[in-house]
């Protein structure tokens, strides 16, 4: 066979074919958590609407406005390593992300500590007596700590990247760049799902 | 990629961060509006879209090849089959929630 003739694949091909292959796998991960969501709503719907009203809609949205912007920058940051005139951008550009993401973690912080405060973390003197009301903040506990874990996972790939393309290291290459981009995106995408499932339910009641 | 098309790029990534922020305020503003079934069903179209956005212009799916495509295609329909099957029993089975659950209305 006579494989001159085939088509060769771009450079990079497949390494984002691998991470595009390990994004999917990620979605089956989370997509347990949109399941038990789903469940949790279509079976208390009244406790899910009043926990949903006790979340801090300014601190959701500024956080989903942070991390689109996180994801923009770093999306240019993976042009900029692409194009050499450009390449000097790509380190600060990365820096800016993983500063962003930090951004979002602290906010959640706060957030957290403000839930606590108000008794709104499950277990004994919960404070609403909704049914499904704890089950929500479970889920809210469960969804959003482990998404934390995926953009500190994130923060400390960018900013590793962030700290080797500005110092011109060989492994902090374009494709690298591009593969961590990624993998911010799809932490993004997952963060797009939650916002209107945990902040923007139960609102108008 | 030259010049011009890198300037190109980097205008269609501002297009589409605007355009994400405009459909976020867009879906914070839906929450208020009293819609019913009709609140979440909005919410999750305007994710749903936002995540198209991001997936076909940020991470660049508009202009992979057919195979990237076919595997994150073939991810959100997996997805959404288990997604559809585990419903089929939980909408089917009679709900009976443990004491502690309280009642499910």
């Amino acid at each position: 066979m006579n494989t001159q003739a085939l088509p060769r694949p771009d450079e990079g091909f497949t390494a984002r074919l691998g991470m595009w292959v390990f994004l999917a796998s990620e979605v089956m991960f989370f997509g347990g958590i949109f399941v038990a969501y789903g469940y949790g709503r279509s079976h208390w719907p009244q406790g899910f609407a009043e926990a949903g009203r006790h979340t801090h809609v300014a601190i959701g949205t500024l956080n989903t406005a942070l991390l689109l912007t996180s994801s923009a920058i770093v999306a240019f940051a993976a042009a900029c390593a692409r194009h050499p005139p450009a390449r000097r951008w790509t380190a600060r550009l990365l820096w800016l992300t993983a500063s962003l993401g930090m951004a979002f973690v602290a906010l959640k912080g706060v957030e957290y500590a403000k839930e606590w405060h108000e008794q709104l973390v499950p277990g004994a003197g919960f404070a609403l007596a909704t049914p499904g009301a704890q089950l929500f903040y479970m889920l809210y506990f469960f969804a959003t700590g482990l998404h934390a874990l995926h953009l500190a996972i994130g923060i400390g790939l960018v900013g590793a990247l962030a700290w080797g393309s500005g110092r011109r290291r060989a492994w902090a290459d374009g494709e690298a760049v591009e593969m961590s981009a990624l993998y911010w995106h799809f932490v993004d995408i997952v963060w797009i799902f939650l916002y209107p499932l945990i902040y923007l339910l139960g609102r108008h009641a | 990629m030259s010049d011009s098309e890198f300037r190109r790029h980097g205008l269609r990534l501002l297009a589409a961060w605007a355009a994400l922020i405009v459909l976020m305020l867009l879906s914070l503003g839906s929450a208020w509006l009293p819609l019913g079934l009709g609140n979440v069903v909005l919410g999750v179209a305007i994710a749903a879209t936002k995540a198209g956005i991001v997936a076909a212009l940020f991470m660049g799916l508009a202009r992979e090849p057919a195979l990237l495509r076919l595997v994150g295609g073939f991810a959100l329909g997996t997805l959404l089959l288990l997604i559809g099957l585990s419903g089929i029993d939980y909408a089917t089975r009679p709900a009976a929630p443990a004491a502690y659950q309280g009642s499910t209305r």
